[in-house]
C-alpha cells in the first residue's frame, strides 16, 4: 500500500513540477490563456467530485453554485460597488449556502430523482438569468438577460503569466483541500452512505446531514471556480448557469474516474487544453472530442484514472500481501492473478 | 375567434402528446436496459430530418416517413447497444455521458450533412372545431400516436412476448439463468426504444423548424417525465405527460409566458419533494 | 532473476522524474508546432470570429461565409497593396472565455491586422477587451447592445479601436417605426423571446413610436427554454392588431408564424431579420397574409446589392438572408476600403481614416458617428435598411420606396 501510495503522490509532483515549469518555455498568450480556464473548468469538475463521486449523489446542476459565485461577484462589484475580495468571498458563501439548500432539498431522494431535482434546480437559475433584464443599469441601457453582467476588475489587462500561476496555485489548493477532505472522517462516511445507504443508517449516520454537508463543500469549491472563472472572463454570463457546464462537470467526472477527485481534474485539464488549444476546425473538433469520449468510456467505463488506480492497487495489493520471498526462486504460483 | 381557455387546454393536451411520445422510448430504456439515455433527443432529431429529406424529394407527409425514420433508427440504436451501452454496462455511470457524447456526435454530423440553418416542412392547415377552436393536425397526430405507442407498449410488456423484458428489468441475473439472451434482449430494446423517439421526430417535423439541436428540450421533457412518474406504470407516464403539457400552458396563459418554464420546473421540484420516491407507489421492491 | 510484479512498480517510480523532465522538454517544442498558419508573407489576414458550433451555429456560418465572399472580391479588384487577403477563422462557440481566447490567438499566433465579429453582445464585448489591450481594428458586424458604443464614449482612448458597422436597437427600431409609420399601422403586437434584447427593442420601439399614434395592443416575451407558442399567438390573434412584429430571430420565429398562421390566416406579420429572410422557409409558412421581412440590404436595393446577392447564391446554393451574413460582407468591405485609403493597415492610420471617411457597402455608404456607429436610421444620409414582402414567387422590396 505505501508503494502504491508513493506511486501516486508521485506522479501528482511530476505533473505539478510541469504545470510549473510550463510557462518558462514561452508558449503564445492564447496557450496560456487555454491553460488558465483548463484549471478552473479542473477545479469545478473535481467539486463535481465530491458531490457525484465521494458521496455517490449525482447532480447535473452543479453549475448552480458555480454560476451563482459567478453572478454575485459580477453584481456585487458592478451594481453595489463592493471592492472585489468581499464580493469574492460574498459569492463563495451563498453557492456555499446554494449549496446547503440543495442538499436539504435532495436529502430525502435518492439516485435518478436526485439527478432530476438538481437539474430543475439548474435550469430554472439558468432560466431566470437569461430571462432577468435590469432596465435601468448604469450607462442608461439594460443589463444582464442572456448578455451577461460584467465584473467591476481592479486591473485593466491582466498578464497572462499571472493568471497562469494564480488559476493553477487555486487549483492545487483547492485539489488539494478536496483530496483532504474526501479522505477525512466525514469523508469516509460519504463513501460508506454512497456505498450502502441502508447499512449507513442502520450503523446510526444520519444520512440527511452528510448529504448536505457534500451539497455544501462540493458547492463552496464550485462556487470558488466559479469566482475565478468569472474574475478570469471578465462578465458573469448565463452560460455559467447552463445545463452544457453540468454536464461537462459530470463528463468529466465519468473519464476521469468518479471518487477519485485527481481522475476529473486530470480529464478536464487533459480534455479542455487538448481540444480548445489545438485550434482544430470546428466540426472537427466536435466529432474528435465526441469520439474520444465515446473510446475512453467504452474501454475504460471507470475513467482512466480510475482504472488506473484498481490496476496499481490491485498490483501493489498483491505485492504486498504476499509472504516476502528469498530472490531468485522460482514460485509456481507467481503469475497467477 | 374562440374563447381562449378551451383553446389554451387543448394545445396544452398536444403539448402533452409530445411529451409522451418520447417519454414512451425513454420509459423503455430506463426500464429494461436500465440506461438514462441521453441520445433520445438525437434520434429525436434524426426522425424529423429524415422526414425533411422526404418532403425534399416530393414525399409530403411526415406519417410515411415515420417508418423509413423508425428503420434507420433502429439500425444506428442496435449499433449503439452493442458497441458502447453493453459493454460499458459495468460502470452505469459512464453510460449516461457516452449517450451525451453519442448525441453530440449526431448533432455535429447532422450539421455537417444538412447544415447549421433551420429547416422547414409544410405544416398543412388546421381543422377548424366547433366555436371557432383550432385543432393542429400535428398536435391530434402526436396525441393519438402517443397513446397508440403507450397503449402498445402496455399490452406488449403485460403479454407473453413481454415477458423477457419484464424479467431483465426485474433481475437480469435470473433472466440469465433461465437461458435468455440478455445481452441481446438489450440492445433490441434499445434499438426499439430509438426507433420510437425518431418516430417521434418525424411526426412531429412540421410543427416547427428542424436543426441539429431541436431534440435537446424534448429529451429533458422526457427525461422529467420518466424519473417522476416511474416506470411502472403506463398509464402515470402518459398521464404526467398531459399533466405537464396543460399546466405549462395554462401557467403561459394566466402567469405568463416568459416564466411558464420555470413553473414547469418548479412544479417538477415540488412534486419530488412531495414524493420522494415518484408519484407511483410501488409494492415494496427487493433490495 | 524472474521480472516480479514489484520489480514494475519500482521502475516505473524511479522514472517518473526523467519522464516529467522529458514531457517538459517535448512540451517545450509542442506550442510552436501548431503554428500551422503557413505565414505567407505577401497574404493579409483578417480574424474573424462567430460562432461556428453550438446553437448559433447557423448565424456564425453565414458570417464566415458572407467574410468570405467579401475577401474573394477585395482580391478580385487587385487585393490590397498588391497582397492578397485572407481570413483567418475563430470559433467562438457562443461562449465568451472561448471567445476571448480564440480572439487572443487570432492576434498573438496569427498576427491579423484586424478583427471582425463577434456575433453574440457578450462575446463582442469580450472580444473588445482583447482588441483594446493589444491596440487591434476591430469592426462590430451585429451584436446591437449598446453597451459596445457606451464603452467607447466613456473610455475613447481605450476603445477608439472598436467600431460598430451595424445597426444599433434605438436605429433598428427608428427603422421598424418608420416601416409601420408608411404601413397606416396604428394598433402592433410585439412577440419575443424573454432576452434582454429583445425586450430592450420592445421597450425602445414603444417608445419610439408614441408621438407618430402608434400603440402596442399586445407585447409577450416566452421562454427562451421552453417557448410556449401556442398561448402567445392565440393571445396575439385575439388582440386584433394590425399587425404581428416577431423579434426572434432564429428558428423560433418559424415556429411562431406557422402557430399564428393556424390561429389567424389573416394577420401580417413583420420579422426583424434572420431565419425569415431565408426563402425556403417562408416558403413552408402559408402566405395568407403578408409576411415582411426587415433586412440591411436585399436584391435590387442598389447594383452593388444585387451583385453580392448573386454571388453570395452562387457561391452557396441559396441567397443571404440581408443580417447575419450582409452586415459582416459589409463588415469586411469598409475595412478593406479604410486600408486601401489609409495606404497602410496600421492601427493607428486606419482608425482615424474609419472616423472621418465614408465607405461603399451594399447597404449604402457607411459613416461612423463620435461613437463609431454607423449611422442608420432615417436621416439624411443614414443607411436605411430594407423591408421585403414574401411572395409566391420571391420578395418584393416594399420600404423604403424606390
Amino acid at each position: 500500500m505505501r508503494n502504491a501510495a508513493s506511486f501516486r503522490e508521485g506522479w501528482l509532483a511530476a505533473g505539478i513540477g510541469l504545470l510549473l515549469l510550463f510557462p518558462l518555455s514561452s508558449p503564445d498568450a492564447f496557450f496560456l490563456d487555454v491553460f488558465t480556464t483548463g484549471f478552473l473548468l479542473a477545479a469545478f469538475a473535481a467539486s463535481w467530485d465530491v458531490v457525484g463521486g465521494v458521496s455517490g449523489q449525482i447532480t447535473l446542476g452543479h453549475a448552480l453554485p458555480f454560476g451563482a459565485a459567478a453572478y454575485a461577484c459580477a453584481l456585487l462589484t458592478t451594481f453595489a460597488g463592493w471592492p472585489l475580495p468581499l464580493a469574492v468571498a460574498a459569492g463563495v458563501l451563498l453557492a456555499a449556502a446554494v449549496g446547503a439548500g440543495i442538499g436539504t432539498l435532495s436529502a430525502p431522494l435518492a439516485g435518478p430523482f436526485v439527478a432530476l431535482l438538481t437539474l430543475a434546480l439548474g435550469e430554472i437559475a439558468h432560466e431566470a438569468a437569461v430571462g432577468h433584464t435590469f432596465f435601468s443599469g448604469p450607462g442608461g441601457y439594460a443589463w444582464g438577460g442572456e448578455g451577461g453582467i460584467p465584473v467591476a476588475l481592479p486591473w485593466r489587462d491582466a498578464s497572462p503569466f499571472s493568471s497562469y500561476y494564480a488559476a493553477l496555485a487555486f487549483l492545487c489548493l483547492a485539489s488539494f483541500g478536496m483530496l483532504r477532505f474526501s479522505r477525512s472522517g466525514a469523508g469516509l462516511i460519504l463513501r460508506a452512505v454512497a456505498g450502502s445507504p441502508i447499512t449507513a443508517q442502520a450503523s446510526g449516520v444520519p444520512i440527511a446531514r452528510f448529504k448536505r454537508l457534500a451539497f455544501t463543500v462540493g458547492s463552496a469549491f464550485a462556487g470558488a471556480a466559479g469566482a475565478g472563472f468569472v474574475l478570469h472572463v471578465g462578465r458573469a454570463t448565463a452560460t455559467d448557469l447552463s445545463l452544457e457546464l453540468s454536464f461537462q462537470a459530470a463528463t468529466f467526472a465519468a473519464v476521469g474516474g468518479r471518487g477519485t477527485i485527481v481522475g476529473p481534474v486530470v480529464a478536464a485539464l487533459v480534455l479542455h487544453v487538448l481540444f480548445q488549444g489545438l485550434s482544430l476546425p470546428p466540426s472537427a473538433r466536435v466529432l474528435l472530442y465526441a469520439l474520444t469520449l465515446l473510446v475512453t468510456l467504452r474501454f475504460f467505463p471507470g475513467g482512466v484514472v480510475g482504472t488506473a488506480r484498481d490496476l496499481a492497487s490491485r498490483l501493489g495489493g498483491k505485492e504486498a500481501a504476499r509472504p516476502p520471498r528469498r530472490r531468485g526462486r522460482n514460485n509456481p504460483g507467481e503469475g497467477t492473478p | 375567434m374562440a374563447s381562449p381557455l378551451p383553446q389554451v387546454l387543448l394545445d396544452g393536451l398536444f403539448a402533452g402528446g409530445t411529451y409522451a411520445l418520447m417519454a414512451a422510448g425513454m420509459a423503455l430504456i430506463l426500464g429494461v436496459v436500465k440506461v438514462i439515455n441521453l441520445s433520445h433527443g438525437a434520434f429525436f432529431t434524426l426522425g424529423a430530418y429524415v422526414a425533411y429529406a422526404l418532403a425534399e424529394r416530393g414525399v409530403g407527409t411526415p406519417i410515411a416517413a415515420a417508418p423509413l425514420a423508425a428503420v434507420i433508427a433502429f439500425a444506428f440504436g442496435v449499433f449503439l447497444g452493442k458497441s458502447f451501452v453493453n459493454p460499458a454496462r459495468s460502470h452505469p455511470f459512464a453510460l449516461p455521458v457516452g449517450t451525451l457524447a453519442c448525441a453530440l456526435l449526431f448533432e455535429q454530423a447532422a450539421q455537417m450533412v444538412w447544415g447549421p440553418h433551420p429547416l422547414s416542412i409544410e405544416a398543412g392547415a388546421p381543422w377548424i372545431g366547433p366555436g371557432g377552436l383550432v385543432i393542429r393536425r400535428w398536435g391530434v397526430i402526436a396525441f393519438l400516436s402517443s397513446a397508440a405507442l403507450l397503449g402498445g407498449l402496455k399490452w406488449v410488456l403485460s403479454a407473453r412476448p413481454g415477458l423477457p423484458l419484464r424479467l431483465i428489468a426485474e433481475d437480469e441475473e435470473i433472466a440469465g439463468s433461465l437461458g435468455m439472451d440478455v445481452e441481446a434482449i438489450r440492445y433490441l430494446t434499445f434499438g426499439g426504444a430509438c426507433a420510437m423517439a425518431a418516430a417521434a421526430g418525424a411526426l412531429l417535423s412540421p410543427s416547427g423548424a428542424v436543426t441539429p439541436t431541436m431534440g435537446r428540450a424534448p429529451l429533458l421533457l422526457s427525461l422529467v417525465v420518466v424519473i417522476v412518474a416511474g416506470m411502472d406504470s403506463v398509464a402515470a407516464i402518459f398521464l404526467l405527460s398531459i399533466g405537464l403539457g396543460i399546466f405549462g400552458n395554462a401557467c403561459a396563459w394566466l402567469l405568463s409566458p416568459q416564466w411558464s418554464y420555470v413553473a414547469l420546473l418548479a412544479a417538477v421540484c415540488l412534486l419530488l419533494s412531495a414524493r420522494p420516491a415518484g408519484i407511483v407507489v410501488t409494492a415494496g421492491r427487493r433490495d | 532473476m524472474t521480472v516480479r510484479t514489484g520489480t514494475f512498480l519500482r521502475l516505473a517510480l524511479l522514472l517518473r522524474g526523467p519522464a516529467a523532465l522529458f514531457l517538459y522538454l517535448f512540451s517545450s517544442v509542442f506550442p510552436a508546432a501548431p503554428c500551422v498558419a503557413a505565414a505567407h508573407p505577401d497574404t493579409l489576414k483578417i480574424g474573424v470570429l462567430a460562432p461556428l458550433s453550438g446553437p448559433y451555429a447557423a448565424g456564425g456560418t453565414s458570417f464566415v461565409q458572407a467574410a468570405t465572399l467579401a475577401v474573394e472580391q477585395a482580391n478580385a479588384e487587385g487585393g490590397v497593396f498588391g497582397q492578397r487577403v485572407t481570413i483567418v477563422v475563430g470559433d467562438t462557440q457562443g461562449r465568451v472565455d472561448v471567445a476571448k481566447a480564440e480572439a487572443l490567438r487570432l492576434v498573438s499566433r496569427e498576427k491579423v491586422s484586424a478583427l471582425v465579429g463577434a456575433y453574440l453582445s457578450e462575446e463582442t464585448v469580450g472580444v473588445m477587451e482583447i482588441a483594446a489591450a493589444q491596440r487591434t481594428v476591430l469592426l462590430v458586424p451585429v451584436a446591437a447592445t449598446a453597451e459596445i458604443t457606451d464603452l467607447v464614449r466613456r473610455e475613447y482612448a481605450r476603445y477608439r479601436y472598436v467600431f460598430r458597422v451595424g445597426y444599433s436597437l434605438p436605429q433598428w427600431a427608428e427603422m421598424i417605426a418608420a416601416f409601420l409609420s408608411d404601413r397606416k399601422v396604428r394598433r402592433y403586437a410585439f412577440v419575443g423571446a424573454g432576452i434582454r434584447w429583445n425586450r430592450e427593442l420592445g421597450e425602445t420601439l414603444e417608445r419610439i413610436v408614441a408621438p407618430l399614434g402608434i400603440a402596442p395592443v399586445y407585447t409577450a416575451y416566452y421562454s427562451p427554454g421552453n417557448p410556449t407558442f401556442d398561448t402567445v399567438a392565440v393571445a396575439a390573434a385575439a388582440a386584433s392588431p394590425d399587425i404581428v412584429i416577431l423579434a426572434d430571430p432564429g428558428r423560433n420565429s418559424v415556429s411562431f408564424l406557422k402557430r399564428l398562421r393556424e390561429s389567424a390566416p389573416a394577420l401580417p406579420a413583420l420579422s426583424i431579420g434572420g431565419a425569415l429572410g431565408d426563402a425556403r422557409l417562408a416558403a413552408s409558412v402559408p402566405l395568407s397574409a403578408p409576411v415582411y421581412v426587415q433586412a440591411a440590404a436585399w436584391r435590387g436595393v442598389s447594383p452593388a446589392a444585387t451583385a453580392y446577392v448573386e454571388r453570395y447564391e452562387h457561391r452557396f446554393g441559396a441567397p443571404p438572408v440581408g443580417y447575419s451574413d450582409t452586415l459582416p460582407y459589409d463588415a469586411v468591405t469598409v475595412l478593406v476600403a479604410a486600408w486601401r485609403k489609409a495606404g497602410s493597415t496600421a492601427t493607428e492610420a486606419v482608425v482615424p481614416v474609419l472616423e472621418r471617411g465614408t465607405f461603399a457597402g451594399t447597404a449604402g455608404d457607411y459613416r461612423f458617428d463620435a461613437a463609431h456607429q454607423a449611422v442608420w436610421g432615417t436621416g439624411p444620409g443614414a443607411l436605411r435598411g430594407t423591408f421585403v414582402r414574401w411572395e409566391r414567387d420571391g420578395a418584393r422590396i416594399v420600404f423604403p420606396p424606390r
